[in-house]
């Protein structure tokens, strides 16, 4: 018998979902609660083509973007160089978080220091290029650039902060890992 | 919002000829890629939506305003943050979601707090973090990530409430 997976994700916003209908059928019996329903849908059929082109651009980002290539890069490289390649791999490595802390844990394993572990993780989480598209998408074009303009120095700065204040203590982390 | 989609229409286009232009079947498995995400996703993405109908059909101007406002200060981009890091679900689920709220009125920089909080410190993805990088860098991370979304949403708070 197949394994019934359950997505925690969907059942809490299911939840939330019934909650708010809840609410709606409270306040204005049948008629809110409906027109909650018609105007979500309204919405989703209007950001449809937005979606496909998004979903279409992150795929295709996932496959031209090589996850062997953005390892080795970064495995070699220390100092400033090092976090700003570790920013540059952080913005361009597809996928979810399933997907980079594998990749950060090898990285530290094979003699990555601290400010380019965490400018790989920070950029990931701040300039990543496959949820640019979704970002556009739904939040509109405006907070997506003041967005990115104002996150824009963390990833280097977070970095730099990182090898400056607790650099020394990456063999203890790489220790704990093991 | 037809300038978005024919920008992203447009880049989705020339991806899709850079990977074709490879000769290895790139712009298939791209495609495909693309399409079992969206397959995936699609339960989320509706119950998301849904969600954003009934917050649009309930009016929750007065509320949000009041939360987490243009003009509520710190306490908003506090409880932005705070949000942000509870927020479950990928971006397709989260977008949507503080879309909303910035229509109803939440401010700029509470909003900006959000965005970030959930990009770098999510609760969900911390579990991730644990187990590969250990809770020294993870203690770490998150001691100098705190920073990003309370300045940002400072910033944003500054600029246009």
């Amino acid at each position: 018998m197949k394994k019934l997976k359950v997505d925690w994700t969907l059942v809490a916003l299911t939840g939330v979902a019934f909650a708010l209908a809840g609410v709606a059928w409270w306040k204005g019996g049948q008629d809110l609660a409906l027109e909650g329903l018609r105007q979500g849908f309204q919405t989703l059929v209007s950001v449809t083509p937005m979606l496909l082109a998004a979903f279409l651009t992150a795929g295709l980002t996932n496959v031209l973007i090589s996850k062997e290539l953005v390892e080795r890069w970064l495995t070699t490289s220390a100092g400033w160089r090092g976090i700003l390649l570790g920013c540059i791999g952080g913005a361009l490595i597809p996928g979810g978080p399933y997907v980079y802390y594998p990749i950060a844990g090898s990285l530290l394993k094979s003699g990555a220091g601290l400010g380019v572990l965490v400018a790989f993780v920070t950029a990931k989480n701040l300039w990543s290029i496959s949820r640019l598209p979704y970002e556009f998408a739904l939040l509109g074009s405006h907070l997506t650039l003041v967005r990115y303009a104002l996150t824009f120095i963390f990833p280097p700065l977070l970095g730099y902060l990182a090898e400056t204040l607790f650099g020394n203590t990456i063999q203890r982390i790489r220790e704990s890992v093991q | 919002m037809i300038e978005s989609t024919i920008i992203l229409i447009l880049i989705a286009l020339g991806l899709m000829l850079i990977a074709w232009h490879r000769h290895d079947g790139s712009h298939r498995k791209g495609a495909l890629v693309g399409w079992k995400t969206l397959k995936r996703t699609l339960p989320l993405l509706i119950v998301a939506f849904i969600i954003v109908g009934y917050v649009n059909a309930l009016e929750p101007q007065t509320l949000v305003q009041n939360w987490i406002g243009p003009g509520t200060g710190l306490q908003g981009v506090l409880i932005g943050t705070a949000a942000g890091m509870l927020l479950p679900g990928g971006p397709y689920v989260v977008f949507p979601l503080i879309a909303i709220l910035f229509q109803s009125g939440a401010g700029l920089g509470p909003t900006l707090a959000m965005i970030t909080s959930w990009a770098a410190l999510a609760l969900l993805s911390v579990s991730f973090e644990l187990p590969f990088l250990g809770w020294r860098f993870t203690v770490l991370r998150l001691a100098l990530g705190i920073s990003t979304p309370l300045l940002v949403g400072f910033l944003g708070s500054r600029l246009a409430g």
